[in-house]
């Protein structure tokens, strides 16, 4: 180990790496070369921590796990692999979330600084808020193909993770979805959409019959939607997609007809939509077309399994034969707990068939162009490919700017990037000039930050005001939040204290129009003010902006993560995401919910200082 | 070149280099599993080459060297299991390499690279050289060259560490993305223009210049003469260990760490002005980082070193022409077309 031999470091670096405990903040593509190096160097405490278990698509690149090993926590197997280039380091591992509040301020005390190598935006967020908190560097690291990046982190130093806006994904309008696709990623969409609404966690904003409520088809309506059925009395009554599936015993040709016929045939109904667009074509399954569009019998025979195009005919017999493994998972699960769902992923070979074979139908319904399995996967997974190289390269780096903190040389600690090709004038690894200082209106990293919310205090809820205001856009674990001119209590993280209320609106607890909230989060040591601002909720608007600067108050296309529950724990796909940099479109926490999310991944971003279209490598 | 093999891939290589096919597409995964590699020195950098293109997926792979495992790898070479010091380090090294992807074929040999025929050589495509004397490496680019094989050098010293690629004339595929005005989307809601981007695929050629002719390059000459006040110092560091290589048939080590420094401040105070170059182009504190070879400048030299193989072999995006230098004091990696 090169801290023990004698002559390899100078000494204050030998004896600061033999001295120095360090942690590290996942176990993927980055981690495990990052852990490769510091076993290397000598370095004697580690602790590693990772959530995640090892999938046969990390074997080209995370080099401490082979096929045995797949299914198993990456953090332990990370561990045993690294002892084995070095017995003589304790190494700690741990499978678990770093989120979890047990990973305490006192718990990162104890590191010299903190090493992430992290897939998700959530995380990275909370582990940038523990650092500030706990005053430890922190060296933020981040690959996406090709190109890869590290940053220092450093209270009061540098700029903190949040410090900068992170461009938000893409995403659509629910009549686009719903109505008037034009590409094939809206019917990918839709056909994600459709999954959840049959066998995943429920969620209103994601419906996927026609949205009779679009402005644009305003007064062509007239007939009742499909969904709807004349109860008893007369009354038209909504019944959700689910129920309806449920109905009808999920029966492959009743949905199929309802899907891509029936409600083709609505919307069709909806003349305004067509004006000026391409009508929809009904389908029924019985006289599907079994050509393969826009392709010749040779080039079909061509290359991997996934990349073959499917005829719609094929399409339907892949939508009938998952839909009915998936209603089979589905009721297995419904067995044993009536709340329990399917969760939609794109290496679940039924879940993947389903989208892929809706989506394609659902295109050739719009006359939009069929996608192959293989690029639908990567557009509904939101994959971000990711090289051994690229992590071997940025984990280098990383480590060499470990030691310059070992060195006491933070000033040092330039952030570097890593391209495909040299820049003018001929750096293909390149360090920035000098350290980026935190930005004043940070509203995580400054003194007392503060941040306003626009929401309609009429609707809006307190229980949403928490999972989707604080936890899932502001990045909170366990926030209370006290009305700063009486000190009344509105959210509590202590369990069942405020039951009674959660239910209530913003308005019906007294918070208006300007009210100020203090919001403290006691696990992230984080404490930050909350001026409400009303604002009339609006069909197809988002609900809920966020800004941190007045200046800045006006709504934009693209919206952030919107489902609260699920954007504390869920990781992107791949490991080695890169987040840190990106061309500021979007204006400081000028972040805001709009329904129509594709997915849990922040990937739609440009990567700054690349050459032009290199920056748009991620698809959603 | 490398002719792309008509078996198509299995399922067990589609789901294993799914994320890498996403990024470089199947024909380059397909040119990679026709390819043949030797790597040359299994030290610290050999074994991040090594681990880097088995995992990429390429059709065999040869480990030649005929040292034993010493004390001082272990700072950087983790094919090695610990008890197995003292041992030759191509065999040493089998074993992990091979667990990295039982789909390559890996092969030890413990031949020492001048006991070779120039014939040895040919049954590669690619060789990368490390921990090899000038006159060694001259002669490998030269077998090379004469078989159109591509060739790559490459060492780290310490902190410090530089590659040199011969591709000679080299064919590949770019990918070029160009902003167009997107196909007319019927949208009433769109009111501007849409600009997207358009990736097309171009053919292009590249051609190298020999190892003598980039590491020959006269410095007082007027074309370069000219460069040296902007130059790094990475080329003439580069230099200056290449000859403390060949007089001491051996490089910097630790155990001889303070007069080892006095001999490269020797070397370069009779080099560098020999060669034109002003003696600060070279400062004393870079002497000092050269020992042993540091496992993260491996990972970093090793990286760029493998993704260029990569490149070269699936013939996929512009290789770098044709030296790469990876300087400490700054985390500056920068790429250099000298002698052409």
């Amino acid at each position: 180990m090169a801290a023990s031999i004698a002559g390899v470091f100078s000494d204050d670096l030998k004896n600061a790496v033999e001295g120095s405990k360090i942690l590290v903040v996942g176990a993927g593509g980055i981690g495990c070369e990052i852990l490769k190096n510091l076993v290397l160097s000598g370095f004697k405490e580690i602790e590693i921590i990772d959530l995640d278990t090892i999938d046969v698509s990390n074997l080209n690149r995370q080099f401490l796990f082979q096929k045995q090993h797949v299914g198993k926590a990456k953090a332990v197997v990370a561990r045993e692999s690294a002892l084995s280039f070095n017995p003589d380091v304790n190494i700690v591992a741990h499978h678990d979330s770093i989120i979890k509040p047990e990973y305490s301020v006192n718990y990162f005390k104890q590191f010299k600084m903190v090493l992430n190598a992290l897939d998700n935006r959530a995380a990275r967020n909370h582990v940038n808020r523990m650092c500030l908190a706990a005053d430890i560097p922190l060296i933020e690291s981040g690959t996406a193909g090709y190109d890869g990046q590290v940053e220092l982190i450093k209270k009061g130093m540098t700029k903190c993770y949040e410090c900068e806006p992170k461009a938000a994904q893409k995403t659509f309008p629910g009549c686009t979805i719903r109505n008037t696709p034009s590409e094939p990623i809206h019917c990918i969409v839709w056909g994600k959409h459709l999954f959840n609404q049959l066998f995943g966690e429920y969620d209103a904003d994601n419906d996927v019959s026609p949205d009779t409520e679009d402005p644009e088809a305003a007064g062509s309506a007239g007939e009742t939607a499909l969904t709807s059925k004349a109860n008893d009395q007369g009354d038209v009554e909504r019944v959700t997609t689910r129920q309806w599936a449920q109905q009808s015993g999920y029966d492959s040709s009743k949905i199929f007809h309802k899907l891509f016929h029936d409600d083709i045939e609505y919307l069709l109904s909806m003349h305004n939509l067509w004006e000026k667009r391409r009508k929809p074509t009904p389908l029924k399954m019985d006289e599907l077309p079994d050509a393969v569009a826009g392709s010749s019998k040779d080039n079909a025979a061509e290359g991997l399994k996934d990349q073959r195009p499917w005829s719609i005919v094929e399409c339907a017999q892949i939508f009938s034969r998952s839909l009915q493994n998936l209603k089979t998972k589905f009721e297995e699960l419904q067995s044993k707990n009536k709340d329990d769902h399917l969760v939609w992923d794109k290496d679940d070979k039924d879940a993947m068939d389903f989208v892929a074979a809706c989506a394609n139908i659902r295109a050739h319904i719009f006359g939009i162009p069929q996608k192959t399995r293989f690029d639908i996967k990567s557009m509904a997974g939101n994959i971000i490919p990711a090289i051994a190289t690229t992590n071997a390269i940025i984990a280098g780096l990383v480590v060499l700017n470990a030691f310059n903190i070992l060195r006491n040389q933070l000033e040092n600690c330039h952030s570097v990037y890593c391209r495909l090709k040299p820049n003018h004038r001929g750096q293909l690894i390149v360090p920035e000039r000098g350290l980026n200082p935190p930005n004043e209106k940070c509203y995580v990293c400054r003194d007392s930050p503060q941040i306003t919310v626009c929401v309609d205090v009429n609707v809006l809820t307190v229980k949403e005001l928490e999972e989707r205001v604080l936890k899932s856009l502001l990045n909170m674990v366990q926030p209370d939040a006290v009305k700063d001119s009486t000190g009344d209590v509105v959210i509590s993280s202590e369990e069942g204290e405020m039951e009674g209320t959660y239910h209530k609106t913003l308005a019906e607890m007294g918070i208006l129009d300007g009210t100020v909230l203090s919001v403290d989060d006691f696990v992230q040591n984080y404490s930050l003010q909350v001026i409400v601002n009303h604002r009339k909720a609006e069909h197809n608007k988002p609900d809920i902006e966020i800004v941190g600067d007045q200046s800045k108050c006006h709504a934009k296309e693209e919206g952030e993560k919107s489902n609260g529950e699920s954007a504390l724990n869920k990781e992107e796909d791949e490991d080695d995401l890169m987040l840190l940099d990106e061309t500021p479109t979007t204006p400081a926490a000028d972040r805001k919910r709009k329904p129509e999310s594709v997915e849990e991944s922040p990937a739609a971003k440009k990567l700054r200082s690349c050459n032009v279209g290199d920056g748009d490598i991620i698809i959603l | 070149m490398v002719e792309i093999n008509t078996n198509e891939l299995t399922d067990a290589e589609a789901e294993q280099y799914d994320r890498q096919i996403r990024l470089w597409g199947l024909d380059s995964q397909k040119r990679l599993r026709s390819s043949r590699v030797l790597i040359i020195g299994v030290k610290g950098l050999g074994a991040e080459v090594a681990k880097n293109i088995t995992l990429a997926g390429i059709k065999s792979l040869t480990l030649l060297d005929d040292g034993d495992v010493t004390q001082d790898d272990i700072c950087a070479q983790f094919l090695v299991p610990r008890d197995q010091i003292g041992q030759n380090r191509a065999e040493a090294s089998l074993a992990r390499t091979q667990n990295l992807n039982p789909m390559v074929k890996v092969t030890a040999d413990t031949t020492a690279v001048a006991d070779h025929p120039d014939e040895y050589f040919h049954d590669f495509e690619a060789i990368c050289a490390t921990k090899c004397s000038y006159d060694q490496l001259l002669r490998l680019d030269g077998i090379c060259r004469e078989k159109g094989i591509k060739f790559f050098c490459g060492d780290v010293f310490g902190f410090f560490g530089f590659t040199f690629a011969d591709l000679q004339t080299h064919e590949f595929a770019e990918e070029v993305t160009e902003f167009k005005p997107a196909a007319f989307v019927d949208e009433p809601a769109a009111k501007r223009t849409k600009v997207e981007p358009v990736k097309t695929t171009v053919k292009r050629t590249e051609t190298f210049v020999p190892l003598k002719d980039a590491l020959g390059v006269d410095w007082k000459s007027e074309s370069y003469a000219k460069k040296v006040k902007k130059s790094e110092s990475s080329y003439f560091l580069m230099k200056i260990l290449f000859k403390f290589r060949a007089e001491k048939k051996r490089d910097p080590a630790p155990e001889s760490r303070e007069s080892d420094i006095e001999e490269l401040k020797r070397i370069r105070d009779e080099e560098l002005p020999s060669m034109g170059i002003p003696l600060e182009k070279v400062p004393d504190h870079l002497l000092s980082m050269l020992f042993a070879e540091v496992s993260p400048a491996c990972a970093i030299v090793g990286g760029v070193l493998s993704q260029e193989i990569i490149k070269a072999l699936s013939q996929h995006e512009a290789p770098h022409n044709n030296m790469f230098f990876f300087n400490p004091e700054r985390n500056l990696g920068h790429v250099e077309c000298v002698g052409a």
